[in-house]
């Protein structure tokens, strides 16, 4: 049982040496799709003169290419692929792995040093120009395609009488009346519990809290409170001083004798 | 297919790529500079660096009474919409890792993740099996792993700030110390930037005195550190030098020093390199430098004249053993001493040029003492790029470092506040004041070349025959250069002693003449 995070250093004490090897797109694909044990093909190391040779031989079940679309590409993908040495100089490279459980204990270890780098390489052959070609092929498609319509459009804007929105407007206005003016107190009293929540309004969020005619509610608001006009807080109204109580959230409501 | 051949011979491997493995791989990068070697770590964690995560919230203002707007959030996030400002969604599996190897005290590591390694061809790692055969692994990440800096470093303004006086400051070490006080008074006093840098000099004084005395080095780097943190590198070159020359600094001595130094190192920022180069500069002095003549630099003064005179007697330049111990120069005293005192000598100077030949006027001997801090870097105005500061003063750089010594002076005056109006006063006041400097008249009439010892005493000059052909051989003169080379303040003889004295050694001496800028000079050759 390994504690989150801590690493287990097997791979590297044991000094594990790994091959990095640079795979081409298709051969991955081809890869993905082997069945079984996962074999995917051979791989032959020989010494030839001193020099190491190395090639990977794909399986011949995984040469065939899907393509895009319903028709069989036709295309097979080359076996031969030749690896090109490389050292890993300039860098020193490690494998690290993340296990995900079920239990969700995520375990990081680290499996080995990476001591050779190679690229898979295809061998040029008569498949892989046509591989090629089909890759090009698919590419080379525009995403965004014209299209010419031959009858307009007609489906997206009809005309109206009245929109659906502006009937609810106008209903909305109706049942709700005027806004009638009420005592000053009670206006006073709404507008200290809403100054309780916030330190500054907009004068029209305020309306709508208080329900108040505008200028009968700018009055009261003179009278208790200032308009801040510069600042992070412009245009918003805020309490007088002497009413307020910001004390780390702490609050007092002030009242006034009018 | 196999070659023929003896020399080739070939193994197959079968290659698996195992599915459904819970494992991800991935990459760690070290530079090989680092010489990262991973069999010997004991022990290492790594976990993913969450500091880019944005909480809801966490970076709104608070919430609350105080300070919010009613539908603030709304509003900020529909004016977000309208600008089509769009941040990017957190990705957890695309944040750093943190590395830590070997515990607490090991290394640290960030491994940041190389995008695009999966757009165009895929890595695979492929590990041998006990069975032979390869398996593959695709390789989900690369992650470049840079070591972490234990060791602190510069924000970037402050690293702006340095970059400005790359030129000046050459001790690099005083650059973090100074950060590190700069954090400590910081720390404990929450002060404003601005405001403690005045004050921290002070502050420093006293907070260093309660902190760790370590030993000498520290205590001049911390001084170099201060004069090139407030000045520039000559006078932190200048003090650097001399570390191990200085005895038993005292730090609170230090301190003040630094403090004062700053200040006046300050004004001599001004003066360009060239400035000084014609002027002979002679360290040597025996004069006594504890004048208490500032008022609050008064004690630094003191204790920094006393520091400096150490240095001085040290010898630390060539240039003053060259010089000799002999004969001092009033170039030097011009320099050593005050802002003031010596632009005004020097303005005095300037102005009696166009009187006759051989006037000489009086002058207060600069106090060794107060101009401490001025003096030293003005001196040390003389040290860069000049091998051989000149004996001679021709009228030209006088002329030239009077004005900037007058530039020092008013930065020197808005520096450090009472020591310059002090001086001023002083050398307004009494042209008399010199009198403890001046050795017997009598003592110096006579033009023997004695062995060149200087009276010890502020006036080191001696009318001498050995003088004369010093500053000749040096440099060609004129009359007028040499008189003010033995002002009579200095050699204790009246005016028309000198000349006296002067006409006869330049017969017996017979130099050579030419003629520069339509004036005779005199000069030696060896």
């Amino acid at each position: 049982m390994s504690e989150k995070g801590e690493v287990d250093l097997t791979g590297a004490k044991q000094n594990t040496g790994v091959w990095l090897v640079k795979v081409p797109k298709y051969l991955s694909q081809q890869w993905a799709k082997a069945s079984g044990r996962g074999e995917v093909g051979k791989l032959r190391i020989g010494k030839n003169q001193g020099k190491a040779e190395v090639e990977f031989t794909l399986n011949e079940d995984l040469t065939m290419i899907d393509s895009l679309g319903d028709k069989p590409s036709g295309v097979q993908a080359p076996r031969d692929h030749p690896f090109t040495m490389q050292t890993v100089g300039g860098q020193t490279l490690a494998v690290f792995t993340e296990t995900q459980s079920e239990s969700s204990k995520e375990r990081i270890s680290l499996e080995g040093l990476v001591v050779q780098r190679a690229e898979c390489r295809p061998a040029v052959s008569e498949n892989y120009m046509k591989l090629k070609r089909l890759q090009i092929e698919e590419l080379s498609k525009p995403v965004r395609l014209s299209q010419q319509l031959e009858k307009a459009v007609t489906t997206n804007y009809k005309p109206v009488a009245n929109h659906s929105y502006n009937l609810e407007y106008d209903r909305k206005k109706k049942e709700e009346g005027k806004r009638a003016r009420v005592d000053k107190q009670q206006v006073l009293d709404m507008l200290f519990s809403a100054f309780e929540k916030h330190q500054y309004y907009n004068i029209k969020d305020l309306v709508d809290i208080t329900k108040q005619p505008v200028s009968y509610l700018k009055e009261i608001l003179r009278d208790i409170g200032i308009y801040n006009v510069k600042g992070t807080h412009k245009n918003t109204w805020e309490l007088k001083p002497e009413y307020r109580h910001y004390q780390g959230g702490e609050e007092e409501e002030k009242e006034t004798d009018d | 297919f196999l070659q023929g051949g003896s020399s080739s011979s070939s193994t197959e491997y079968i290659v698996r790529v195992p599915k459904n493995t819970s494992k991800k791989y991935s990459i760690m990068a070290f530079n090989s500079g680092d010489k990262v070697n991973c069999s010997s770590w004991t022990q290492a964690r790594m976990e993913r660096d969450m500091s880019n995560r944005r909480m809801y919230g966490v970076e709104e203002t608070e919430e609350g009474a105080a300070g919010s707007e009613f539908g603030k959030k709304q509003r900020e996030e529909s004016r977000r919409k309208k600008f089509g400002i769009v941040t990017r969604e957190f990705k957890v599996e695309d944040q750093p890792w943190i590395l830590k190897v070997n515990g607490k005290a090991g290394k640290r590591f960030k491994g940041t993740k190389k995008g695009g390694i999966t757009e165009n061809a895929s890595y695979y790692i492929f590990t041998q099996c006990p069975d032979g055969a390869f398996e593959a692994f695709p390789v989900n990440g690369w992650y470049n792993f840079v070591p972490q800096a234990k060791h602190r470093t510069l924000t970037a303004e402050e690293a702006e700030e340095e970059w400005g006086r790359r030129n000046k400051v050459v001790n690099h070490f005083s650059i973090m110390l100074q950060r590190r006080l700069r954090e400590q008074e910081r720390g404990p006093d929450d002060d404003d930037e601005e405001g403690e840098k005045g004050g921290k000099k002070k502050k420093k004084k006293g907070g260093r005195g309660g902190d760790l005395r370590i030993h000498d080095l520290e205590d001049d780097l911390e001084l170099s550190s201060d004069e090139s943190d407030s000045s520039g590198g000559e006078e932190g070159e200048e003090r650097r030098d001399k570390p191990k020359k200085k005895e038993g600094d005292v730090k609170g001595k230090g301190k003040k020093k630094k403090k004062k130094r700053g200040s006046d190192s300050e004004a001599n920022e001004d003066s360009d390199d060239g400035d000084f180069e014609g002027l002979e500069v002679d360290y040597m002095s025996d004069e006594s430098r504890g004048h208490p003549h500032g008022n609050n630099t008064c004690s630094c003064s003191e204790e920094e004249s006393e520091e400096e005179k150490q240095n001085e007697e040290e010898g630390k330049e060539e240039e003053e053993e060259e010089e000799g111990k002999k004969t001092p120069v009033q170039t030097k005293k011009k320099r050593d001493s005050s802002g003031e005192s010596d632009t005004s000598e020097d303005s005095d100077i300037d102005g009696e040029a166009a009187s006759a030949l051989f006037m000489v006027k009086k002058r207060t001997p600069p106090k060794r003492g107060g101009g401490r801090g001025s003096g030293g870097s003005s001196r040390t105005g003389s040290r860069p790029g000049t091998p051989s500061i000149d004996s001679a003063s021709t009228s030209n750089t006088l002329r030239a470092a009077a004005s900037k010594l007058e530039q020092g002076k008013r930065q020197v005056v808005g520096g450090s506040s009472e020591s310059p109006a002090a001086k001023r006063l002083k050398m307004e006041s009494s042209s008399t004041a010199v009198t403890t400097q001046s050795p017997a008249p009598s003592g110096k009439s006579t033009p023997q070349p004695p062995s060149g010892k200087s009276t010890p005493s502020s006036s080191d000059v001696q009318l001498t025959e050995e003088a004369v052909r010093r500053y000749l051989i040096r440099k060609p003169m004129t009359t007028k250069d040499l008189l003010k080379k033995f002002q009579t303040k200095r050699t204790g003889l009246s005016s028309e002693q000198t000349v006296n004295v002067l006409a006869q050694i330049l017969k017996r001496l017979n130099p050579e003449r030419k003629n520069v800028n339509d004036k005779m000079h005199f000069y030696l050759t060896e």
